[in-house]
């Protein structure tokens, strides 16, 4: 007998849809697994022979062959043993074939029958229900993804606790469990509120123009200065997702098995902050068979945060390029390429040198190290934050005024209006204003226009930093509601939030 | 080998690059044998005499000699030496300085670009730490620029912070004073490397001299024997800004060593970049705070100078002064500022960015200091 089942796997953030092809015929007692499966599916053998066995179902000897199709393509993970082990009971006559029709299958069988919830669930789902035709295909998914899978596909999705209850209920002989509770059970934790920073008022603008602008952001300071407090409130400033951006978030986070908020839908801006030791392939993505994606991809829609940027291998922020250029990051392997998508606001901190610095003339390091501390910052990199600030660790009096500074509630409630502003000029954040047309969209004052023409002339700014101050500009005029020219004050503000690092003026210095 | 048409300074030039040679050992080896036959002794084919005797009855010594006269010949180094145009001068020849002639360690070979006649007038030490402040930084040109001007000339190391900025000045004064560099590695090896515009202004309009032979490399323990002798060319060391410890306060303590008169500038109490110069001027260094001070003590007739340069930049008006004293205080951040004076950011920020363009502040790394001399 032969049985085909739907089903799919991930690769990147995609799913693939895979056909799962049963057949059982008399011969020696064998059980095979075709169709390039990596180890992980592979063992999927034993463990669907031990789940039916366990399930109170029978496993007749007989010679078993599974093919997943397409075979050319590499199958990886553990999400087909469901689809395997219906096949396997289709074709052995203990589940009625006809009731397949229309249903696919997602989920790791445990060697008791149970069944488990595996990661990239909402890309497979998403695979297998096409979109032109919802309601088509009724998925079947481990309790615990069921949300995922609500998400993606919405209404008419099954769910079970074990293989013995989807058999039950493809024969007819019971319903399909209730899914779990429609009230959101888990309690989500709130994002850092802004209130808690004391003093800081640069930095604190800093964050609202960066939220406001997509502008990324670089803070320079010493250490205990609080520029990771102040990263991880930037997050909380940023609105909710688009229903696109937050599909391709949750796309993202299920693919590489990062754990979904309550309701199965990424809505808010994710916040990544991969630690300075990560590699090259955990921040991009990689992998042999699926191409899991890195962190970069996971702060899609929202916040990356990279603390000590200076301790970052050199590699890793070089592969930072492409994605922060074109807001995907393209992975070609010998099989096969994908590309994920990573369009993220970077928040980076960093000391001004090894030994953190401070005042003027504290600073304890000698010049080769503060040279090579900070070469490895300058450059390309350098160049894209719009945004670089100095965080000076706050005066005693701020740390122990009670009174805390703006809650998040308010900032969030001028950036929203910000990006209002900006998106019914151009369609687009401010940061990606091209420098065609800066002119037409950020016209300046002539006070402003004298001001950036001596800054050019003082070669205390660049060609490139030029377009940047002028955008960051036009984000402090749409926060100061100044919505038709770009006045000196927002210029000059703009300009105190781009430090000269001492290293890129130290030979002017002298 | 041709030998005989070397001259003298040809050896020496090339035993001064020797591993394992040190001043003292030099001055040993040129006190006992003539240069050639300090250069026999080298090579092992005569025996020495003298304490060098004992050094070379260590086998290591005796093997590095050995390999560097194959690595170094002399005719190599000496035409070296005639194509950077270096003068090189041994001790006891005519134009060797004669405020080194007596000191207790006299340098046995000096390597010269420039006008050794310029020893000849008033000389002072500038010097100070790396980690300059903007302030030091501008005390430090003001210092060259005024010394310049009434024709002394400014004895540094070329470093970089106090000692670069001290020269910067007195290029700038285009005076009578001229700068005189005292260096650690070869005239050829140019360090810091951002430093070579000023290097080479220093040999083109003063004097850049050297005991290192060229080609050899700024190495860490060269720079305390360079400093002994920035000391001993001037007739007073003033150190601009200093940590509690650094290569100025080594320089200083040459200076008492030789008996030279040791000055300081003194700083704000509890700052790290001026714990070094209060300190000296606790131990009875004199406290300077312009050029016309080291005049005085040098007895120049000063009276009303007309050589200070007039301060061109638009004063501090309106609310713009607040800021500025605020400075003037300590080195501030924006959020400092602001929050010192209770004003809006924006406000700040365009004060300060008119401070900044008239050239009364300076920026980095967020810190705003000071400009105007503080003297």
């Amino acid at each position: 007998m032969l049985a085909a089942v739907r089903s799919a796997t991930v690769f990147g953030v995609e799913g693939r849809p895979v056909t799962v092809e049963v057949h059982v015929s008399t011969g020696l007692p064998a059980f095979q697994i075709v169709g390039l499966p990596d180890e992980a599916c592979r063992e999927s053998r034993d463990r669907v022979r031990a789940a039916v066995l366990s399930s109170g179902l029978r496993w007749p000897s007989c010679r078993v062959t599974v093919n997943l199709a397409p075979s050319s393509q590499r199958k990886g993970g553990s999400g087909l043993d469901l689809a395997i082990a219906i096949g396997f009971l289709a074709a052995s006559e203990q589940v009625d074939l006809a009731s397949l029709e229309g249903m696919g299958f997602v989920g790791e069988l445990g060697l008791d029958g149970s069944l488990r919830s595996v990661s990239g669930v909402a890309p497979m789902v998403a695979a297998m229900c096409p979109a032109i035709d919802p309601g088509v295909v009724r998925p079947v998914v481990p309790v615990g993804s069921f949300r995922e899978a609500q998400g993606v596909v919405g209404e008419g999705v099954r769910v079970a606790r074990c293989l013995y209850e989807v058999v039950h209920a493809l024969n007819g002989e019971s319903p399909w469990p209730d899914p779990p509770d429609g009230e959101l059970c888990d309690y989500e934790e709130p994002p850092p509120d802004l209130a808690d920073v004391r003093g800081q008022p640069t930095a604190r603008l800093a964050l609202e123009v960066a939220a406001a602008g997509g502008h990324h952001l670089l803070l320079v300071g010493p250490p205990g200065s609080g520029k990771t407090m102040l990263a991880q409130r930037l997050g909380g400033l940023l609105p909710e997702l688009s229903r696109a951006t937050s599909l391709e978030a949750t796309m993202v986070h299920s693919a590489a098995g990062v754990r979904l908020p309550a309701g199965g839908l990424v809505v808010r801006p994710p916040f990544r902050a991969p630690h300075h030791s990560s590699s090259m392939v955990s921040l991009v993505g990689g992998g042999s068979t699926s191409l899991r994606p890195g962190e970069i991809s996971l702060a899609h829609g929202g916040v990356l945060f990279l603390d000590e940027l200076g301790e970052f291998a050199p590699a890793v922020l070089d592969g930072l390029r492409q994605p922060l250029e074109e807001g995907v990051i393209r992975l070609a392997r010998a099989r096969a390429s994908a590309s994920l998508p990573a369009r993220f606001l970077l928040i980076a901190a960093t000391n001004p040198c090894p030994c953190g610095g401070g005042q003027p003339g504290s600073c304890e390091c000698d010049d080769a190290a503060r040279l090579r501390y900070l070469r490895r910052l300058s450059g390309p990199l350098l160049d894209r934050f719009d945004l670089r600030v100095g965080v000076a660790r706050s005066a005693v009096d701020d740390l122990l005024a009670t009174g805390g500074g703006e809650p998040t509630a308010v900032v969030a409630g001028r950036v929203a209006e910000a990006r209002r502003r900006s998106v019914e000029r151009i369609g687009m954040s401010t940061a990606s204003i091209p420098p065609s047309l800066l002119d037409e969209l950020a016209p300046l004052h002539p006070a402003a226009r004298v001001r950036l023409r001596e800054e050019l002339e003082a070669e205390r700014l660049t060609g490139r930093g030029y377009h940047r101050i002028r955008r960051v500009a036009r984000t402090l005029a749409d926060l100061a509601r100044a919505d038709e020219l770009v006045l000196d004050e927002h210029v000059v503000m703009a300009l105190q939030m781009r430090v000269r690092l001492s290293v890129t003026s130290r030979v002017r210095a002298a | 080998m041709n030998a005989g048409l070397l001259p003298p300074e040809a050896y020496v030039a090339a035993l001064a690059g020797f591993r394992n040679m040190s001043v003292n050992r030099m001055g040993a080896l040129l006190r006992h044998h003539t240069p050639e036959e300090a250069w026999a002794v080298a090579c092992g084919v005569t025996p020495a005499r003298g304490p060098i005797a004992q050094v070379l009855a260590r086998s290591e010594v005796r093997a590095a000699w050995r390999r560097c006269t194959d690595e170094r010949p002399p005719e190599q180094v000496w035409q070296h030496c005639s194509d950077l145009g270096v003068q090189v001068v041994l001790q006891g020849s005519h134009s060797y300085p004669g405020c080194l002639l007596h000191d207790p360690l006299p340098p046995p070979v000096l390597f010269v670009l420039g006008d050794l006649g310029l020893l000849a007038g008033r000389r002072i030490a500038v010097v100070g730490t790396r980690n300059a402040t903007a302030g030091g930084r501008q005390a430090a040109r003001d210092l060259g620029h005024g010394l310049g001007a009434a024709g002394v000339h400014v004895v540094s190391g070329l470093a970089r912070g106090i000692d670069g900025c001290a020269h910067y000045g007195t290029l700038a004064a285009e005076g009578e004073g001229r700068p005189i560099g005292v260096v650690a590695s070869g005239l050829d090896v140019v360090y810091p490397r951002e430093h070579r515009d000023l290097w080479n202004a220093v040999a083109d309009c003063g004097l850049l001299l050297t005991e290192s032979p060229p080609g050899t490399p700024p190495e860490a323990f060269r720079f305390p024997l360079r400093n002994r002798i920035v000391a001993a060319l001037s007739e007073a060391v003033l150190v601009v800004e200093s940590r509690e410890r650094g290569g100025s306060l080594l320089t200083a303590a040459d200076a008492i060593e030789r008996d030279i008169p040791v000055m300081a500038v003194p700083g704000p109490v509890g700052r790290r970049s001026s714990v070094g110069v209060n300190r000296l001027i606790q131990d009875g260094a004199i406290p300077i705070t312009g050029p016309d001070d080291v005049l005085i003590h040098l007895s120049y007739q000063h009276g009303r100078s007309a050589l200070v340069p007039a301060d061109l930049r638009a004063r501090p008006r309106g609310d713009d002064i607040p800021i500025y004293r605020e400075l003037q205080r300590e080195p501030r951040t924006i959020d400092g500022v602001a929050l010192a004076l209770g004003h809006g950011l924006v406000e700040v920020a365009m004060g300060l960015a008119r401070l900044e363009s008239a050239g009364w502040v300076a920026q980095a790394d967020g810190w705003f200091e000071c400009v105007g001399s503080p003297l």
